[in-house]
């Protein structure tokens, strides 16, 4: 239910963003209409010029027309609105569908399990049967109804050999775990770090059976004071489980003296019991949203019979084990004890639902159902482990239940913390095959990461990586950055105007070689101010770029008259950002600091195309600027992330707008978009990263805080690994970030 | 563009945004007013500050230190020797020009001391080129160091005191510079007067023994107590 919550509100957060937009422009119009008044001056409207200074420039029909103008793009918002809305409904009911289909198996696993249990218990009688020539001295089913029922049920079921069957159901059903474990994002590890968990608690046998008495004990007054909380529920169930577990090492230890096989069963026993503990946290969501009631009650039957059979366990044992030696006796009177503790508790649950007689009816209907009730009593089993796991993902649920969510998508997380800078990085680029990033920063360097050669931190979850190599030539911040097509060569333009060709050293460089000045290979002049963008055509290998000079040129780095081509547009006024056009090499896209984008021919240096965005209100409207321009790598599409929180999109033949969102709660400023062109990533001032599904509908599908603000600054650049699953952000707090 | 935007700041009472948006010139960079102290909220205050006022008159050696009240001096000197170290890759791109491994191929700065370099497991007599940038990589790891530097806003006491051995390995780029470059050291001063400001720095802070100063300071300054050491 949660994933849905989320999602609202990310839709929501979306939608007042609109609003908040459309209440500036209302609130602009009503400056204007004020401004008739006082006669004040504004700019920013061409239709109505500048001729007539001193009289009131706004017609009533001027007036209307705005009006009429911004109902028209409201009610285009709303649509829009609609049909996102929608889209998630839909989505909603996918994931809904896809949660009841691994409930079933869930419920499905855990039959199994409780079926394997019951076939272990057989076969521990038959082997007393066949050492001592007699029955165990069972205690009569009978005592229990629930119990035998259960029995009965089970073992119809389990009435076929018993040995080979298991196994391979065993391994069946592990994998059929692992693979569902994968799919919610549990990777092996986390089944190695519970395994290992449950050696350590074998190791302490004794002290925990101990401690458990307490617990134990808390749970269960708990349970009666009919609190319908979990916690002391599992608490309770876990130490049962674990007492159980001991079980079995005893019921095999002694009399065959295989201590090491009974251990190594009982711990993959207890691995997935762990495990099967893990699902459990889609379960109890469930139920307390739908059957609070229900709950309580049916946990107390379970603990009912949960003792029941615990006793019966415990004597069983002990009547095995006359021979015992001492140690084992002791483990065992610690049981017995348990056994008393848990009795006297049992009675008063049994009171206890017997003052609920009116709803124990009930239970004890659903109850009698075997198949419904089995399947209950084992989950709230499966809960039992759960009681240290639902403490430790309480505080990150909805990172988790997010987790579930995508579990078709790749979920991003960060994961090496690039740090080295003295002030804000500017420019990513990483290398088209290997784990190398450069990063380009403020305090005039380049640096060079090998994502393989991390530093391990302690205590966090991300890896530090040390820079391999300093790129020193600028005088001043270096702006931006491009990668050669092979990745043998990287470029940087600078504050200084300056465009440096760089030879990337071995990504396996000793840090501190000495210095070989043929790492510059050479410095493309020409530009009389700072070079803000670089772009490289991969199939020619030029360069095209963006500088504050006003120009924009095109650099063949490899021959000896390196400069090409310069592009200016005096009426556009100074370049933000440039691209090539993928699909047609021969154009590139220059975007302008008056909001509009042009298409220029390379050869003629000609403008083909003019992408304006809609509801320009002048010439030049500075609350539009482009930050960054990129073209889609397989369709004809030019992306533009601009100062005013919109993401455009434009259509590269007839230069319309095909696509327009508020993609961030501040300014836009940098995009990257993966090699397929599925998915379009986003850093802005409001700190955070977005990844967008553009290929299909253009939904924001993960968003990560990422960097800090320095003065009004936060993320600068994204980029995509062109081969590997790596992005990266670079931040006004002097930090690069990997994700994986 | 600053100046439109600006005056439409005036006019509509909206904040300044303080950013460099891609298209800005070398001249517009940073050229935002300034911000009082008081009033800047990032984690980032101490680092903005110094910059701003480094930006406005790099000269001034004295407002630079002074620090504003309430703030911690070890992030104080933590982030000024940050700017330091940040500043002196401007020196070693010059050196990079002139200081070549079969010149100067050792770290000197007078005939007294060889320096060896630390960057290595057992320190080496690296060339003087070589030497400044490993000082000053190593440097840049060891202020972003996430073990003894994991926050900008509060710093350990045994951390501040690492600070000291930064400083003195980097003074000896400045006094490499002024005695073998002594031409790239003067061009490097009068933009940045990096070397005046460090050694104020530091005798203020007393992180370095006086008698390592060994770079004469101009003339301008010496009247201040506590600078003449040459």
């Amino acid at each position: 239910m949660r994933i849905i919550n989320r999602q609202d509100i990310d839709t929501e957060m979306m939608d007042e963003n609109s609003l908040n937009g459309a209440q500036n422009q209302i609130g602009v119009g009503q400056n204007r209409v004020n401004n008739i008044a006082t006669g004040d001056k504004v700019n920013d409207d061409p239709s109505n010029g500048n001729a007539q200074n001193v009289q009131p420039q706004y017609t009533i029909p001027g007036i209307l027309h705005f009006i009429e103008h911004e109902w028209q793009r409201f009610q285009a918002e709303r649509s829009q609105w609609d049909t996102d809305r929608a889209e998630l409904q839909s989505k909603i009911a996918v994931l809904l569908g896809e949660r009841k289909g691994l409930q079933t198996t869930h419920s499905d696993l855990i039959r199994r399990i409780k079926m394997l249990e019951y076939a272990l218990r057989q076969e521990r009688i038959k082997f007393h049967r066949l050492k001592f020539g007699c029955d165990p001295p069972t205690i009569d089913l009978t005592q229990s109804p629930d119990e035998q029922a259960l029995a009965n049920e089970i073992a119809t079921d389990a009435d076929f050999p018993y040995s080979p069957v298991t196994n391979q159901m065993w391994e069946r059903g592990r994998a059929r775990l692992q693979n569902y474990l994968k799919e919610i994002g549990w990777t092996e590890t986390i089944i190695d770090v519970r395994s290992k968990c449950t050696r350590n608690l074998l190791k302490l046998g004794n002290a925990e059976q101990e401690e458990n008495i307490n617990p134990n004990v808390n749970g269960t007054e708990t349970n009666n004071k009919r609190a319908s909380e979990s916690q002391g529920m599992c608490s309770q169930e876990s130490s049962e489980y674990d007492n159980e577990s001991n079980f079995y090492i005893i019921g095999r230890d002694q009399p065959a003296k295989k201590s090491q096989q009974a251990m190594a069963d009982a711990l993959l026993l207890d691995t997935e019991a762990a495990v099967m503990s893990s699902f459990a946290f889609l379960e109890p969501a469930d139920v307390e949203m739908d059957e609070e009631d229900y709950m309580g009650d049916d946990m107390d039957l379970v603990t009912g019979s949960d003792i029941k059979q615990l006793k019966m366990k415990t004597k069983g044992v002990i009547v095995n084990d006359d021979d015992a030696d001492a140690e084992a006796e002791e483990v065992l009177n610690d049981l017995n004890r348990l056994a008393e503790g848990e009795d006297a508790n049992m009675n008063m649950v049994v009171n206890n639902q017997r003052i609920n007689d009116g709803s124990m009816k009930r239970r004890v209907m659903t109850g009698m159902g075997p198949g419904v009730n089995d399947e209950e009593v084992d989950s709230s089993l499966g809960l039992g482990e759960l009681a240290e796991l639902t403490v430790t993902n309480e505080s990150e649920s909805t990172y988790d239940v997010n987790n579930s969510k995508e579990s078709y998508r790749k979920t991003w997380n960060a994961k090496y913390t690039l740090r080295s800078h003295f002030d804000c990085v500017r420019a990513l680029a990483f290398h088209p095959k290997e784990s190398v990033l450069i990063t380009g920063s403020e305090d005039h360097t380049l640096k060079l990461w090998n994502l393989q050669k991390t530093v391990p931190a302690k205590k966090s979850a991300s890896l530090d990586v040390e820079p391999l190599y300093t790129f020193r030539a600028h005088n001043g911040p270096v702006l931006c950055l491009a990668m050669s097509t092979n990745g043998d060569q990287c470029y940087s333009g600078g504050l200084d105007g300056v465009i440096n060709c760089w030879n990337l050293p071995n990504s396996n460089i000793d840090p501190y070689d000495s210095y070989d000045p043929d790492v510059l290979k050479c410095s493309l002049e020409g530009h009389t101010d700072a070079v803000w963008r670089l772009a490289v055509n991969h199939t020619k290998g030029n360069l095209v770029s963006a500088s504050s000079d006003g120009t924009v040129k095109l650099w063949s780095p490899q021959s000896k008259l390196p400069l090409l081509n310069t592009y200016s547009n005096e009426t556009e006024g100074i370049p933000t950002s440039v691209d090539f056009v993928r699909d047609e090499t021969e154009k590139i896209v220059v975007s302008y600091k008056s909001a509009v984008s042009i298409i220029h021919d390379v050869e003629t240096g000609k403008p083909l195309l003019k992408l304006t965005p809609n509801g320009m209100s002048g010439p030049t409207d500075p609350s539009k600027y482009i930050n960054r321009i990129i073209s889609h790598p397989t369709m004809p599409i030019i992306i533009t992330a601009h100062e005013d929180r919109w993401i455009r999109f434009y259509d590269v033949n007839d230069g319309t707008l095909l696509h327009a969102m508020v993609a961030h709660l501040d300014a836009v400023t940098s995009l990257a978009i993966d090699v397929h062109g599925l998915y379009l990533l986003s850093g802005s001032h409001d700190c955070s990263i977005r990844l967008w599904n553009i290929a299909n509908k253009k939904t924001c599908v993960q968003e990560i805080t990422a960097h800090r603000k320095k003065f009004e600054e936060s993320i600068l650049d994204v980029a995509f690994h062109p081969t590997k699953p790596f992005i990266a952000s670079a931040g006004a707090d002097a930090i690069a970030k990997v994700f994986v | 563009m600053v100046m439109e935007a600006s005056q439409q700041n005036q006019q509509t009472q909206q904040p300044i945004v303080r950013r460099n948006r891609p298209g800005t010139t070398t001249k517009e960079f940073c050229q935002w007013p300034d911000e009082n102290f008081e009033e800047m909220d990032s984690t980032l205050v101490v680092q903005q500050f110094i910059q701003q006022m480094i930006r406005k008159d790099p000269s001034n050696v004295e407002k630079l230190l002074n620090m504003p009240d309430g703030q911690d001096e070890g992030v104080w000197k933590y982030e000024h020797l940050r700017q330091f170290c940040m500043e002196l890759n401007g020196l070693a791109v010059k050196l990079q020009t002139q200081c070549f491994p079969a010149t100067c191929t050792q770290m000197t700065a007078t005939e007294q001391w060889i320096f060896l370099c630390a960057a290595h497991k057992t320190p080496k007599e690296c060339p003087a080129i070589d030497y400044t940038r490993h000082t000053l990589d190593g440097a840049a790891c060891l202020l972003n160091s996430n073990k003894y530097f994991p926050s900008r806003v509060s710093i350990k006491e045994s951390s501040v005191l690492k600070l000291g051995s930064v400083c003195r390995r980097v003074y000896r780029i400045f006094s490499h510079a002024y005695f073998h470059h002594r031409r790239i050291f003067n061009e490097f001063e009068e933009q940045t007067f990096l070397c005046l400001r460090f050694t104020h720095f530091v005798t203020k802070y007393n992180l370095m023994s006086k008698d390592n100063l060994i770079v004469p300071i101009s003339d301008a300054v010496s009247e201040i107590p506590g600078e003449s050491e040459a």
